[in-house]
């Protein structure tokens, strides 16, 4: 039996109805799915690049994700993941072609959980999820909020530069 | 029977309020429309915290302002923001209600009203329709505060994320677990001091309705 890919079946029913239920507000409710893996293991790290970068050891050590890398950016609150061969990846394509915009990256939740719970950062949030099934690859794009008078601190995300 | 259909037309979302108290009976009046609200097999999951401390209506304007603030930062630097607000000709006008926008301000404004009432509902009581029956009676409480001369606006966006939500359910010591309490929004009322001549602009039914069977445009 092919457990991932029955785990992923019903993750993918599960965010069908609660898509068809709330519509984009959808993706607002899910930001603790996928964060019991990653509080399961001990994290540290005293900037958000090592907490960022000891979460990805766990992630790809436990075989979610094959390659994983990231960059830091727009003046320190964007978060920009690249994954390749997650294991939630078939879930994703499923939902797109049911039409639904994939929402809910576990993987991202657990990074945006350890910086809120390591680092005490104020707020995040998983702004775009992009996958490409021919490649097996996803793009993510988060926003991550060290303190209070980060929000608002804007700059054209277009112009970082990508993660290798 | 009186025909309510101005007092819905007329209501606006308003969002600045004049400093001057809500007087206790006009409260009730707003809080007994939204107990008559439609409700699933009458189960009436409402419940209503009415706050007019200063201190916490403080701590929910600046949840509220981190809540927007955050998605919007975001979807400024996506360039969502700007194609939103591209009609706005004036680069300059542009530009501040961008910025009004993607700071959060825009959310802040429970700090000014004199009245927030936090509007949950038990999910304890065996009601299948907790969501619904709460929205109908924020529709009830619009409708009543605006029929009274209240401004009001009915805000989602701060209790929108689950982390927001908890946080939210903190600063009010509702009880936190996710099968106890859900909290759907709030709504922030006081006397208008701002006059929205203009209501934003609604669909026409014709593009709306359809007749019998979805597509169908023929009136039967």
């Amino acid at each position: 039996m092919d457990r991932v890919k029955y785990f992923n079946d019903m993750l993918v029913r599960l965010e069908e109805l609660l898509y068809h239920e709330l519509s984009g507000c959808a993706a607002y409710k899910v930001e603790l799915v996928g964060i019991d893996f990653i509080q399961s293991k001990r994290i540290g790290g005293n900037t958000a690049e090592e907490v960022v970068s000891n979460c990805i050891k766990e992630i790809t050590a436990a075989g979610l994700v094959k390659i994983m890398t990231y960059s830091i950016g727009g003046k320190g609150i964007l978060l920009n993941l690249k994954m390749k061969d997650c294991i939630h990846l078939p879930k994703e394509a499923r939902l797109k072609k049911e039409r639904i915009n994939p929402y809910l990256c576990p993987i991202a939740n657990m990074i945006l959980d350890q910086l809120i719970e390591k680092l005490k950062y104020e707020t995040t949030y998983l702004a775009k999820l992009d996958i490409n099934e021919g490649k097996r690859e996803c793009k993510i794009i988060c926003a991550i909020y060290e303190t209070p008078d980060k929000i608002g601190v804007v700059s054209d995300w277009s112009k970082e530069e990508e993660p290798e | 029977m009186g025909d309510i259909l101005e007092v819905i037309r007329t209501r606006k979302s308003i969002r600045r309020y004049k400093p001057d108290p809500i007087p206790d009976e006009i409260l009730d009046k707003v809080l007994e429309a939204a107990r008559w609200a439609a409700t699933g097999e009458n189960s009436q999951p409402w419940r209503f915290i009415v706050i007019k401390n200063p201190k916490t209506k403080n701590k929910i304007g600046q949840l509220a302002k981190m809540g927007s603030g955050s998605r919007m930062t975001a979807w400024y630097c996506l360039g969502e923001m700007q194609r939103r607000f591209e009609e706005i000709q004036d680069p300059v006008k542009r530009a501040e209600v961008l910025r009004f926008m993607y700071s959060g301000e825009v959310s802040e404004f429970a700090k000014q009203a004199p009245v927030v009432i936090a509007v949950i509902g038990t999910l304890m009581e065996g009601s299948v329709d907790v969501p619904y029956d709460l929205s109908a009676c924020i529709e009830n409480i619009l409708l009543e505060a605006h029929s009274l001369g209240l401004g009001a606006c009915w805000v989602h966006g701060p209790v929108a994320s689950t982390r927001d939500a908890a946080k939210f359910k903190k600063i009010l010591k509702i009880p936190t677990g996710m099968g106890e309490y859900k909290v759907i929004a709030y709504v922030a009322l006081g006397w208008p001091a701002e006059a929205r001549r203009h209501p934003r602009p609604k669909k026409p039914l014709e593009d709306l309705v359809y007749w019998e069977e979805f597509g169908r445009k023929e009136r039967s």
